[in-house]
Formats: C-alpha cells, structure tokens, sequence
C-alpha cells in the first residue's frame, strides 16, 4: 500500500488525524513548506484538507500538477483558490446547526452515491457542514454533490492525467478535532478510495504524540531540513 | 500603547486582531525561513490554527522573550513542545457536548463582565464548542477556567518565567467585535489586555486580590 500524503500546515487538527493510531499508518503528514514533487513522488495520493496555506500551494503547485501527471490522485477540502485550481471558491456562512432543527436535512441536497467516496453513506455522513461553495469547476469536472441552491460542493475530473477531487467539506480538521463523532465513515471511505484499504476499528488518539519536542521532519537544530523532503512526521 | 505581534499560517487568523487606541499588531507570517524578531513587542499572540512546527524553531525565541517579563498568548493546540512548563494533549475520551466551564482561580479578574454560559453553549444551543482536549500545566500556576472533568480548559501561567503565559486548550479568543458580543469571548480577550497593560504600566497598577475563588459553577 502507497501511503497518503496529508498536506500539513502546522495546525493540530491535521495532526491529531494524521498522528491517530487507526490513521497513522495510512497518512504521512508533508510539511506545506517542504512541498517538492521529490516529497511526494513516493505517496499514491494526497489530500489537501481546509486550513491550508493556500498562498504557499500556489507557489508550488507545479509539484501538484506533476504529481497528477503521473497519475496520482488528490483531494482537495475547504476553500481553495484560482491560483492554483482552474476552479473558483466562493463563501458561504458556515451552517453547523442544522441538525439542532431537522437532523434529517444537511445542507446538501443532491450527492452522487455512485462515487466510492460516497457509497453507502447516510446523508448526514456524506455532509455535515460546508465551508463555501465553487462557482466554477475545471472544464471536464463531473458534479458529485450539489446544495439546495444547486451550488456545486463536490467535483471530480481526470482532465490533469490522475484524479482530482475537490470539496468543500472539511473531514480531516474536523475529525482531527473530534467534536464530530461520526465521520469515520467518511474519512474511512475517502482512505480507502485513495489508498485501497479501509481503515478499522474506532478513532482514539495517543497522548504520547502531544507535547514533541522535535518533528522529524526537522534537523536537530530545531530548523527544517531544506535538502530533503519531510519523508515522516511524528512523535520522536 | 501595547505593541503585539501575530503569527499567521495563511488561514486568516490574524484578521481577529485589529489594532485601536490601546494595542498595535504586527503580522508575522510563517514562511519556511519563519524566524520573526519578537524584540519590539511586549505581546506574542498565536491564534487558533497555528502552525505550532514553526512555533517549534523559534522555542528558544520565545523562551526569551518570556525571561524579559514579556507575554505570550496561545489560543490554540500545541501539540509541539514550544510553550515553557505547559503542555496541551489532546482528548476524545469525554464527549464534548458534556462540556461545562467552571471558575478555579480568577486573581486578575480576567472573567469580569463575562457571561460563561456563552462559552457552555454558542448562540444556536450547541455546548462542547470552544475548547478541545486539556492544559497540563505547573501546579502553581493559575486554572482559570476547568471543565466538567476539572481539566484546566484556561491557564494563567505567571510562575515558570518572568514573564506571562495565557493560554487556552484550543479555545479561540480575539477582539471578535463583529459578533456584537460584549460580555462573551470578546471580553475575556480585553481583560486579559486589560492585564498586559498593568504589567506594562507597573506592578503598582495590577491590583491582584490574591483571592483564590472555591470551585465553582459557571
């Protein structure tokens, strides 16, 4: 199995994912500052999640590209910008409250269950909430969800050589904080498309990865490495 | 006038920290070479979703800065080691709907004016919202706030350096004006500049009561 590349911008809940025991074998945090196609060229797929730095994915996004060129996959989450994806993100207020008044009712209406992300998922497990809304998908994009407004959530295209998956649901910060207790089935869905195994068990976290004193994908010194790409990073 | 500097990992959280009459923010942005000057300032603030592999390379930095007197505000997760003397872990063992917010030691009145059933549940009735895991932190310093379990949620560290430490386990804190909330999270974060100011002007003008409050609810 080629692991998962996460894209990592130094934020706690893309590390509480990445570093949780039933996760941590199939997802490699990738520092956002030592993004190289070098970094990636051994992972089978990578994923993008919300609170990303979107100005430095602009300036790298030829390794990005390179990586679907040959064929990798990627999922996108969250927000993004036309800097890197031909794709445009609006805003939109964030509605976490739904299930308060109609549990029955997330705030997306149509989702294309035939995609093996999304197969076999209740509707509250396929949306919990969304951050914004595109406006524009890249030319040969396929719709897998939509909202009331018919405003795209979800979209996928092949158009860049591998599969590019953009959404504006966010499941790693989400269930990296674990205030949401349900999205191991989304999350496992999603690993599984992208890596081809299907994480088990239940979601804990170990208390023995808080507090490091180093990362490795820092030298010594307390600096990152500029050499090399940040092959692991986890509790030393 | 307090100078304070932000960092920021290109997520937008600086924009909660708008400078006024009583404070000046800089915006340190995190950059593969991240290695801001803290000299100027009398404030570090790290907002909620930080880059804490950054706040890792300049821990000596700010180890500094706090043995100059100087304060240091987290609002968020730090899973790297970077904080002197405090440690916040992550926890999923308890529901976070359960969360409620009880007062252990308020010497410097940070919660004056604050109306803790804002942070038991936010305006649509949800609770378990605002903070995430715990704070280990010395034993002699201050738990402002705890939760239901008694983890320390809010600490006020004025013992492991000269310095001051304020920190919350992940809870987001800023001068969020926009939501027309006096006497929620905005007021916490004016009171705790409300202190950085006394210490700024002396420590004649921080009136401590040295009053240690019994657990309490919210």
């Amino acid at each position: 199995m080629k692991k998962i590349g996460l894209v990592f911008n130094g934020v706690w809940s893309h590390y509480a994912m990445a570093t949780a025991p039933k996760y941590r074998d199939f997802y490699e945090l990738v520092y956002i500052h030592d993004l190289t196609f070098g970094a990636l060229r051994h992972l089978g797929a990578l994923v993008i999640p919300f609170q990303s730095h979107q100005a430095e994915l602009a300036r790298r996004k030829e390794h990005l590209y390179q990586f679907l060129a040959e064929g990798g996959k990627i999922a996108v989450f969250g927000d993004s910008t036309p800097l890197w994806l031909e794709a445009q993100w609006e805003d939109r207020p964030v509605d976490n409250f739904w299930w308060v008044t109609d549990p029955s009712k997330p705030p997306v209406s149509h989702t294309d269950h035939h995609h093996p992300v999304y197969a076999g998922l209740a509707p509250r497990h396929a949306c919990w909430h969304i951050h914004g809304v595109y406006t524009r998908i890249p030319a040969e994009a396929e719709i897998i969800q939509k909202n009331g407004d018919g405003e795209v959530i979800t979209w996928q295209t092949r158009q860049y050589g591998g599969v590019l998956f953009g959404s504006t649901l966010d499941p790693v910060v989400e269930h990296g904080v674990q205030q949401i207790r349900h999205l191991d089935h989304y999350v496992d869905s999603l690993t599984a498309w992208l890596c081809g195994v299907r994480p088990e068990g239940a979601f804990s976290l170990d208390p023995a990865v808080y507090g490091v004193d180093r990362m490795d994908c820092m030298d010594d010194g307390g600096g990152v490495k500029k050499e090399e790409p940040c092959p692991k990073t986890a509790a030393s | 006038m307090i100078q304070a500097l932000v960092v920021s990992n290109g997520i937008g959280g600086a924009a909660f920290y708008q400078s006024n009459a009583e404070i000046h923010y800089d915006v340190a942005e995190v950059t593969a070479d991240f290695d801001p000057d803290l000299t100027p300032y009398d404030l570090l603030v790290v907002p909620n979703g930080s880059d804490h592999v950054a706040m890792l390379k300049i821990r000596d930095k700010v180890r500094a800065f706090l043995e100059t007197g100087k304060t240091v505000m987290c609002f968020d997760g730090w899973f790297t080691n970077w904080l002197p003397g405090n440690r916040w872990i992550h926890d999923n063992t308890r529901p976070t709907k359960d969360v409620r917010h009880f007062i252990r030691t308020d010497r410097h009145q940070l919660l004056e004016g604050v109306d803790l059933r804002k942070f038991d549940h936010e305006k649509h009735g949800m609770s378990g919202w605002w903070a995430c895991g715990r704070i280990e932190c010395p034993e002699a310093a201050d738990v402002v706030l705890a939760d239901t379990w008694q983890r320390p949620l809010v600490v006020l560290d004025e013992v492991t350096t000269p310095g001051l430490m304020f920190l919350t386990a992940s809870g987001p804190l800023g001068d969020f004006t926009f939501y027309g909330d006096p006497d929620g999270i905005p007021r916490l974060y004016r009171n705790a500049l409300r202190l950085v100011a006394n210490r700024l002007s002396g420590p004649s003008s921080d009136s401590r009561s040295n009053s240690t409050s019994q657990l309490q609810p919210a």
